[in-house]
């Protein structure tokens, strides 16, 4: 029997060759950065990590979308559960984030009404079926979940869902990257892409980042044969000293991306700055609500009264996102912070750094 | 009866009087029937065999309360059924305890009730003794079902989890996470193609043929809630050995393999009601996966890996493409990915 598609890209002597071209090919000591979360989770679940040459240093980047939600977002978002005949929706892996006090998880177990959804749609939905509570969401994410967000937005404004808004934190990747290759320090000798936010952007979206900067970098796919193929190309770009912006994900992944998701996401959005956790402000890296949508705004529907706190000291999860820090040079790591007390997100999220290092060791 | 007046179950039902002598009789009793049940005491008597016995209780209060192929009732029995089976026991009699909170549609406790009583029917117990309550609206969820159960133990059998011996092979007695993810699907009212169904069932009687056919096996265990990883991470430091999976032998059907990866879980740590994972001696597991395979509930088994001297406490991975990670225990629940 033939292999399915799919199957194709777990098939284990395809893999074995891979790292075999990975092992004799790769001389020059690299650091690659994986930027995206789903492929940190991936790398670690197949066992990536320790069948590459000890040449080889894999990073995890500030590519999942909860670990840099700032922690005033979070605190935000608990803000926003206290408020009477409110519900609270939230993509799963928030629930347990810590805010500067409490979780949404947290919020939940003390009476508040805070619900997991599978898609910002089912929000809209619960609005709809509660007329006389207010709904809000929850928006982090990157350019994957965006459209989605603006959609929805558009979809309660064309049916007058006045009782649903949003809190809006959602940040853009190519942005996130240019700041990281300006931070003093950080070091990276290529960038294995994200595939599903490429999805929507594009390759021409990295292009002004890669021209900037020239590093080596591969858009791919999350299955271990894509992300070995992209540690083989980027060794080969490394090796030959001709860095390019390549894309091993064409299955999926176009030049020019999802236009027609941008414009949806860019008729009820605009740029903005945003602060991510533990990196600080980046100019133009996030995403606002455009004047004609502001009354889907939640934090300008409710009164939230917050003040900036201090992050954690010691959790380092802003220089794990970076590359300066392994999970494991962090102070906290396994003694204070684990999952079940997780101080910094990229322990409580499960495409965070500190949570891969931490379950599949 | 008034029950079937309202077709409800109201606060009276619970009350101790003419109402709740009625959900008793005519719709509990003639369902569990027997003989222990029939005397009506306040407590079930009955002749005990010389030996050990075995003793558990569990609480299901799961939700939503009917799900694809099965529903909380078959779930109650079948779960302290195996759970009395895991400790090499042949389970004999249970107890009921039924908490209902008023509201709930009749013909929805009597499609429970009747599933309770199938499932005892199928497993080979009686049910001899139980408690019904009713809570006002709001206090409870619907139904929640408290099941106990005592089981005999034969001679010269003991499967407890400290047990596993280097070299010992693992066998899982079919595909992982069925449950758990019927579960979830069917809670959240995602659709997916595929057969999505629980996969509750009762490993007794696989239990009984597998000790009583001369093999010897070391450890027994239900791989439920925190599913097979976790499980075997408390065997292994139970018995303070290490152990090894490989990732290809691992048994899951595709829908539920795809549905984990699209939500970003890992079926390793979901929970299975029909499964146990068996630990025995290396010479002995082509015969036990044998007659596992030859049981109703083990069609799918197979040997997913090895107890090992390395690394005393810890279970790890060899992933299909020759890595390898480790599996450590759940912490806390899943919760899906946002992209």
């Amino acid at each position: 029997m033939g292999l399915t598609y799919l199957e194709k890209f777990r098939d284990p002597s395809l893999a074995k060759n891979l790292v075999a071209a990975i092992h004799k090919e790769s001389r020059l000591t690299l650091r690659l950065m994986e930027v995206c979360g789903t492929h940190t989770m991936a790398i670690f679940r197949h066992g990536i990590r320790n069948i590459l040459p000890e040449t080889i240093t894999l990073l995890s980047g500030p590519g999942c979308p909860v670990c840099v939600t700032a922690q005033k977002d979070i605190d935000a978002f608990v803000a926003v559960s206290r408020q009477p005949d409110v519900i609270v929706t939230t993509f799963g892996d928030l629930m347990r984030v810590p805010g500067s006090g409490t979780t949404l998880a947290g919020q939940k177990g003390a009476g508040a009404d805070v619900r997991m959804v599978y898609s910002v749609f089912d929000a809209v939905t619960i609005a709809r079926q509660n007329p006389e509570k207010q709904v809000v969401f929850c928006a982090v994410g990157f350019e994957t979940t965006i459209p989605t967000i603006a959609a929805a937005v558009l979809m309660a404004a064309k049916e007058k869902v006045t009782n649903f808004s949003i809190y809006g934190a959602n940040k853009l990747t190519p942005p996130a990257l240019a700041a990281l290759m300006t931070t003093p320090g950080v070091s990276i000798d290529g960038f294995i892409l994200p595939g599903h936010v490429s999805v929507i952007t594009g390759v021409d979206a990295y292009r002004s980042v890669f021209e900037t900067h020239k590093v080596p970098s591969v858009i791919t796919g999350f299955e271990p044969i894509d992300i070995l193929h992209a540690v083989l190309m980027l060794v080969r770009q490394n090796e030959s000293r001709v860095p390019a912006l390549e894309n091993a994900y064409p299955r999926a992944v176009r030049e020019s991306g999802n236009p027609k998701a941008r414009e949806v996401m860019h008729q009820v959005f605009t740029v903005g700055d945003a602060a991510w956790r533990g990196i600080g402000l980046i100019k133009n890296s996030g995403m606002e609500l455009k004047p004609d949508f502001k009354a889907f705004d939640a934090g300008a529907r409710f009164e939230l009264n917050l003040t900036d706190v201090a992050e954690p000291k010691g959790c380092a999860c802003g220089e794990i996102l970076m590359g300066l820090k392994t999970p494991v040079a962090c102070a906290l790591y396994k003694k204070v912070c684990t999952p079940m007390t997780p101080v910094g997100p990229c322990m409580v999220s499960s495409e965070g750094a500190c949570a891969a290092y931490y379950n599949y060791g | 009866m008034n029950a079937e007046k309202n077709n409800t179950i109201l606060l009276d039902h619970g009350a101790g009087g003419k109402a709740s002598h009625a959900l008793f009789s005519e719709m509990i009793l003639p369902l569990f029937s027997n003989e222990y049940l029939a005397m009506g005491d306040d407590g079930a008597v009955y002749s005990v065999p010389a030996g050990k016995m075995a003793f558990s209780t569990d609480s299901y209060v799961v939700d939503p309360i009917f799900f694809n192929g099965g529903n909380i009732g078959d779930l109650a029995v079948n779960g302290t059924v195996n759970d009395i089976a895991m400790c090499g026991a042949i389970p004999l009699y249970i107890s009921v305890g039924l908490i209902i909170e008023e509201g709930l549609p009749i013909n929805d406790f009597q499609e429970i009730i009747t599933s309770m009583a199938t499932a005892a029917d199928r497993a080979g117990v009686k049910i001899v003794t139980g408690d019904t309550k009713v809570v006002p609206r709001g206090k409870a969820d619907k139904i929640f079902i408290n099941t106990s159960g005592v089981g005999m133990i034969p001679e010269g059998v003991n499967v407890s989890g400290s047990r596993a011996l280097p070299g010992d092979k693992i066998i899982l007695s079919g595909t992982m996470a069925d449950h758990g993810i019927a579960i979830l699907t069917a809670r959240e009212g995602l659709t997916f193609d595929g057969d999505l169904k629980t996969d509750s069932a009762p490993l007794n009687h696989m239990v009984k043929t597998m000790l009583s056919s001369g093999c010897e096996v070391h450890v027994l265990r239900d791989p439920t809630r925190g599913g097979v990883g976790t499980t075997l991470n408390e065997i292994a430091s139970q018995s303070g050995v290490g152990m090894t999976l490989f990732e290809k032998d691992l048994p899951i059907k595709k829908p539920v393999n795809g549905v984990c990866e699209l939500l970003g879980f890992d079926p390793l740590y979901i929970a299975n009601e029909g499964k146990l994972l068996a630990i025995v001696p290396e010479k002995q597991a082509s015969k036990v996966l044998d007659l596992i395979k030859a049981d109703t509930f083990g069609k799918n088994a197979a040997i997913i890996g090895e107890v090992t001297d390395q690394r005393p406490g810890k279970v790890f991975l060899e992933t299909a493409i020759g890595g390898q990670r480790l599996v450590d225990m759940l912490t806390g629940e899943q919760l899906p990915r946002i992209c």
